[in-house]
């Protein structure tokens, strides 16, 4: 058997870790970039190879429509769910989309969990190349809001990559394992966490048995499409329109200069969260550049909308568990979005209590799930997690009408037996629709799945057949059916509303190994590839720009040689070259990006000067 | 720790889950002590190692074991599977039952509630009326409690019966109390919670 590892599949950024067989203390694995950290992006070059991670966020400013980011927003969701999601950001649906969403990746056509275990397989590379082991399972975490299709989508990403995926474990859950772990808290802690695009609120009782620590989630609560992204749209379109009126220039949402922007004012946003004031300074596709001062209040004003949507949850969290702010005795702060001063300052304020910060945001989650997969490695161990599920589940009755058969914030593995009997003479099937939710009516709700029991034909009410549903420890629904007179188990086809069937899997997997097997040297060879386009790219525009005739006819050629040395460099395999072309190119262009940034502030002088006046 | 493969035999009466008889006083903390014991022993993170046969078992029992501590840990659920278990509370008969004594405070409440609706789409003053639903919720909830009361009183009385043995007519006499404020109490909390929601929307 191989390794096994704890994965974070986020929105923005995807982490892996594993448990120091020495320390026993969990440890993120530092991926070829030197970070921790690998973006959470999937990009597709013309050769049909897949980029993952830190190239891949590159090739989102050269080559958008071959490039995918926070797909995590799609998984294990329908059409409908995502029109608004399709408004904010460049997701390219294809027309063979139905219930399962399929985006096109240039000439390629993927669903979400393909997507995903891409980015999973990066990871595995990553913990194989550390422990020059194979690595065979992992505990994959998913936002504790997620519902049964949305893991269910995550389990099968695990699979397309042929990791057995151990468990499914909450963020927060995850997040609350690697703190207790940390500094051995007790009593009662409520874990915010605010991710790239995903939002958790989760209340956990902590306690000491003589058998060892219990971690048991009383309730969670949270918003599956709320997160950093948010603040980032709302600063996006803030800006935007402030272009529109100034300059009067347009831009597609979707494009490369949006992506820029989007680049941009990140970094502004990351900034701000360290100073009280910063200026962002956007070059336009006319050459101007756009600046605007931003104050530490005026994006606090900006961004609350988002911040107070979080409140909502925290309060319902709380009633359930029936817990007062008061009574919680630790607050944990998970996920970058929590760097943020305005949301720092607003949860201590609603508990009166300085939240826990000691642990990386980024990777307190990934730690928790590397200390849960060490747990079920061992089999046995001195830690148990007792999660909850946090919709309830629920069949449709009469009139569309839902009946709650397990309530939310249910210890899992829990389960519910329905008695079903046929209404009328001689009727074949019985009809059953399984729903997620806390509305009153199917149509308010999330539909799980349908079925039929098929039964024999007999005089009404005398068939009776026994469902049960099972909610199993990952938060997933499993159906069986009994006939009550004769005992025997029932054969039932689930078809889940919004997944995809288990031979389709297996045919993604197949797929997969053939992207797997590009060995050492070509994975080189594209991430070099990448890079040169990217450089390329920009100084092609550089030169289109009039303030590249400052150049001396020199300096020109020196530039036209290096760009026509690269391109024939990455028209062969060897990454080596590559990387020498590319530096000097580097070298080569070195002035003009002097020139263009010389260019650059003196168009702000002057646009200074003449507000002036 | 070790744990011992749980046994197949899984009981689906959830007083039994527990070692316990059918009696509708609990002592809460221990209830929660035996429910940490048994998760340590049931959980399936401890068989993922385990035979096909052992995590399906785990499944189902440690499934059980959180239904049965979900329920009993209710005192109102508690009764309510305990007349299921004894047949006196059938699927499907589970109804509302208006409190008679309380019929002629009912019709006011809804006529107050349709006047607030009514007021709330002209856009007029709704103080007044507020105040009135504010007693009316709070003289609700009095009653509830008081049924509260009366179904602990009456559930004392069952235990009693099982202690002494007594006769299966009184027991089941005793069920039929407790059914009937049972369903008196479903429709008094919908009636609060209707009221709690018009309030809160007003």
């Amino acid at each position: 058997m191989g390794r096994i590892v704890g994965i974070d599949l986020g929105t923005t950024n995807s982490l892996v870790a594993y448990c120091d067989p020495q320390t026993k203390k969990p440890v993120c694995i530092t991926g070829p970039y030197g970070s921790t950290l690998c973006p959470s992006v999937v990009s597709l070059d013309p050769d049909g190879n897949i980029i993952v991670g830190e190239p891949a966020l590159r090739r989102l400013l050269t080559q958008p429509e071959r490039t995918i980011y926070s797909v995590k927003r799609l998984m294990g969701r329908g059409v409908t769910d995502v029109q608004g999601e399709l408004k904010l950001f460049p997701f390219r649906l294809d027309p063979s989309t139905s219930n399962v969403i399929r985006v096109r990746l240039g000439d390629k056509v993927f669903t979400p969990p393909e997507i995903s275990a891409f980015i999973l397989r990066e990871l595995k590379n990553w913990a194989e190349a550390h422990f020059g082991e194979t690595v065979d399972r992992a505990v994959i975490t998913v936002p504790a809001y997620f519902n049964d299709a949305q893991r269910q989508a995550t389990k099968d990403a695990g699979k397309i990559t042929g990791l057995e995926v151990l468990r499914l474990v909450n963020e927060p859950t995850a997040a609350a394992l690697a703190y207790g772990l940390h500094e051995q808290q007790r009593g009662k802690v409520a874990v915010y966490d605010l991710g790239g695009g995903t939002f958790d609120i989760s209340i956990l009782k902590l306690i000491s048995t003589e058998e060892g620590d219990i971690y048991q989630v009383l309730s969670t609560n949270g918003d599956t499409h709320l997160g950093g992204d948010d603040i980032d749209n709302l600063l996006q379109a803030f800006v935007h329109e402030k272009i529109l009126q100034q300059d009067e220039i347009d831009f597609s949402p979707r494009g490369e200069i949006a992506q820029e922007l989007r680049k941009a004012l990140i970094a502004l946003k990351h900034e701000l969260s360290g100073k009280e004031s910063a200026t962002l300074q956007f070059r336009l596709p006319n050459g101007k550049v756009f600046t605007h001062d931003f104050t530490r209040g005026a994006l606090d004003a900006l961004i609350r909308p988002v911040v107070d949507r979080t409140m909502g949850p925290v309060k319902l969290a709380l009633a359930d568990a029936k817990v007062k702010p008061e009574e919680i005795d630790e607050v944990v702060l998970v996920g970058g979005t929590t760097r943020t001063p305005l949301i720092r300052k607003t949860v201590q304020d609603f508990f009166n209590r300085a939240p826990h910060t000691d642990l990386n945001p980024d990777e307190v989650v990934a730690l928790g799930a590397a200390v849960q997969a060490n747990i079920l490695d061992r089999g046995v161990s001195n830690m148990l997690l007792l999660d909850v599920t946090p919709l309830s589940l629920g069949i449709e009755t009469y009139g569309g009408a839902v009946a709650k058969i397990i309530p939310r914030n249910s210890t899992i593995p829990a389960s519910a037996q329905e008695l079903y009997t046929t209404g009328v003479d001689n009727q074949t099937g019985i009809e059953i629709h399984v729903l997620q939710g806390e509305r009153e009516l199917a149509k308010d709700c999330r539909s799980l799945a349908r079925f039929t029991l098929k039964v024999s034909p007999a005089p009404a009410g005398l068939q009776r057949i026994e469902v049960k549903f099972l909610i199993d420890a990952n938060g997933i629904l499993q159906v069986a059916a009994k006939d009550v007179r004769t005992g025997e188990q029932h054969s039932i086809e689930v078809q889940p509303s919004y997944g995809i069937s288990d031979s389709e899997i297996e045919r993604m997997l197949e797929e997969s190994i053939e992207y797997a097997e590009q060995d050492f040297a070509e994975r080189q060879a594209i991430e070099a590839r990448t890079e040169a386009e990217s450089i390329l790219t920009a100084t092609a525009k550089a030169l289109s720009q009039e303030q590249a005739a400052a150049l001396s006819s020199e300096e020109r050629a020196k530039i036209d040689s290096a760009v026509a040395a690269l391109k024939e460099a990455i028209s062969a395999t060897d990454y080596k070259l590559m990387r020498k072309k590319i530096d000097e190119l580097n070298q080569a262009t070195q002035h003009l990006a002097e020139v263009m940034m010389n260019s650059a502030v003196n168009t702000v002088l002057q646009g200074k000067k003449l507000a002036e006046f | 720790m070790t744990s011992a493969a749980p046994t197949p035999n899984a009981s689906s009466d959830y007083f039994a889950v527990f070692g316990l008889p059918r009696k509708l006083w609990l002592e809460m903390s221990w209830l929660e002590q035996k429910f940490l014991q048994l998760s340590w022993r049931l959980h399936p993170d401890n068989f993922v190692n385990a035979s096909d046969a052992e995590r399906e078992i785990s499944l189902k029992r440690s499934s059980e074991l959180n239904d049965a501590y979900r329920v009993l840990r209710d005192p109102v659920a508690r009764v309510a599977y305990l007349l299921e278990l004894e047949g006196e509370r059938k699927e499907g008969e589970k109804k509302q039952q208006a409190p008679p004594e309380l019929l002629e405070e009912v019709f006011e409440l809804n006529e107050s509630l349709d006047e607030l609706r009514e007021v709330k789409s002209s856009g007029g003053d709704l103080s007044d009326l507020k105040n009135r639903l504010q007693a009316a919720e709070k003289n609700f909830q009095e009653t509830l409690d008081e049924l509260d009361a009366q179904l602990q009183s009456v559930a004392r009385e069952w235990d009693a019966a099982l202690d002494g043995n007594g006769t299966a007519e009184a027991r089941k006499k005793l069920m039929a109390r407790m059914n009937e404020l049972l369903n008196r109490r479903s429709y008094l909390r919908n009636l609060i919670a209707n009221v709690a929601k018009e309030l809160t929307e007003a």
